[in-house]
């Protein structure tokens, strides 16, 4: 049985537990051992990554080492985070400098970064460790007449030669999930475009305006829900259809992807959290 | 008729500083001078498309003229999402985002730093990560009820490290 560890990242442990929670049951239940890595740091995306490359580098290099540290690769389920550790393994692995600096910093605590883990985002193992086929055979419960709208979030799918995840251009892991639950992927203008969510702290209302033109997008598809593989694509996706300036059509719900899956495999929906999902997903709920 | 033939040298335009070879040395910014102004990462942007301030474009032409002052003191280099779209489009293999995270390194070293920027930055080095402030009992509540541990268990000691190695007082030194 492949086993991870999981680096929650700071958002979703405490804006979407049930994203963290839906992971754990849906892996378990494909094979996948998790466990929760504890004493980490925050991982440096966008802020510490902004003004120091090498306090970045040191940042990412601690959760790295940690992982070294339990002989685990890392599952990482934020597009930030996973990002961000594939990006300074990617520096360290490559630049000796570098690695002396962030080694220097970690030995005072006995940790130290070699290289040896992987770094892998949820999609990876869905795809690579677990298998559309094991997927598939594992369906009980199918969708029916279903149609979904993957969003795969920039940092998670891109740069392609540095996270290779899945085509940057034309990435289709979450789609194909669809299909194996009986659902039917949908696609619609700017897929591969950002949610917004990256700009709220400089500028919300074109950060916002961003998200929701993507919700139309989606809508201009008739989809019944997205599906979505990062913790900030899917709270900056759902939290753009509410406020001021939002559309007052039906809101579109948002589930992330181990929360779409669970119920086919035979997961209860109270296991997956879906009771905490800010616009209910009942109606895809009940497509069977 | 003879036609006039211009034996003279074009003059060429000098950019008015070396800001774009400042940029060529920090990490990521080394592809800033195959920059070739095709326009494909501006018409890639989803914040071009939706804001008139912000053009990646003209911003990397401003680099390239060598209009330092101008950059640094910007919010435009901060405005930038790091979607990536407009990387993944590029044909000469220019990164915007890697060269605007170097512009926001070199002006946070000289001081030019969004206070929503200084403001995070200061609380995970404080905290050891982002969102302390937000994890109260609710929060606690739902993931006990979701069979969560409620205890996060976060580092705040190594961020300490971080502060003093690489930080004075919140700004790079």
């Amino acid at each position: 049985m492949k086993e991870f560890v999981l680096y929650t990242g700071c958002t979703t442990p405490v804006r979407l537990p049930a994203y963290e929670r839906a992971v754990h049951v849906v892996l378990e239940k494909l094979g996948i051992k998790l466990t929760t890595m504890k004493d980490a740091n925050c991982c440096g995306a966008q802020y510490i990554e902004s003004v120091s490359h090498t306090a970045f580098s040191a940042m990412c290099g601690r959760i790295l080492a940690l992982a070294e540290s339990m002989d685990l690769d890392i599952l990482a389920i934020c597009g930030a985070c996973s990002g961000s550790l594939k990006h300074v393994k990617h520096d360290l692995d490559s630049n000796e400098e570098l690695r002396n600096e962030v080694n220097d910093i970690l030995e005072e605590e006995g940790l130290k970064y070699t290289g040896t883990v992987q770094v892998k985002h949820l999609l990876q193992v869905f795809r690579e460790d677990i298998g559309y086929d094991a997927i598939k055979s594992a369906v009980v419960n199918p969708y029916k007449d279903l149609r979904l709208a993957a969003h795969y979030g920039c940092h998670v799918t891109r740069p392609e030669e540095i996270v290779q995840v899945d085509d940057a251009e034309n990435p289709t892991i979450i789609d194909r999930i669809i299909e194996a639950v009986g659902g039917t992927p949908v696609d619609y203008t700017g897929k591969t475009r950002c949610c917004g969510g990256p700009l709220l702290a400089m500028d919300d209302e074109v950060g916002n305006a961003i998200g929701r033109d993507k919700i139309e997008n989606i809508r201009a598809e008739n989809a019944d829900g997205i599906v979505t593989a990062c913790v900030f694509c899917d709270i900056q996706l759902t939290q753009v259809q509410f406020g001021e300036g939002a559309s007052d059509k039906p809101k579109i719900p948002c589930m992330t992807l181990p929360q779409l899956l669970g119920p086919a495999i035979g997961i209860d929906s109270e296991s997956l959290g879906i009771q905490l999902n800010k616009i209910s997903p009942q109606a895809i709920l009940e497509a069977h | 008729m003879t036609e006039h033939v211009n034996t003279e040298l074009p003059a060429y335009h000098e950019p008015s500083s070396s800001f774009a070879k400042e940029i060529e040395l920090e990490p990521g910014g080394s592809g800033i001078m195959h920059c070739i102004q095709c326009g494909m990462c501006t018409a890639s942007c989803m914040v071009a498309n939706m804001t008139d301030r912000y053009r990646p474009r003209k911003l990397i032409q401003k680099i390239l003229l060598g209009k330092r002052e101008e950059v640094l003191t910007s919010e435009l280099p901060w405005l930038c999402m790091t979607c990536r779209l407009c990387e993944e489009r590029c044909q000469e293999d220019v990164d915007p985002t890697d060269i605007f995270t170097a512009v926001r390194e070199i002006a946070a070293r000289e001081g030019y730093i969004p206070a929503v920027f200084q403001n995070a930055i200061d609380k995970v080095l404080e905290d050891g990560w982002m969102l302390n402030d937000s994890y109260t009992d609710f929060e606690e509540d739902d993931r006990s009820d979701l069979g969560l541990d409620a205890d996060l268990g976060w580092n705040t000691e190594f961020v300490k490290k971080i502060k003093k190695r690489y930080f004075k007082g919140g700004i790079e030194v």
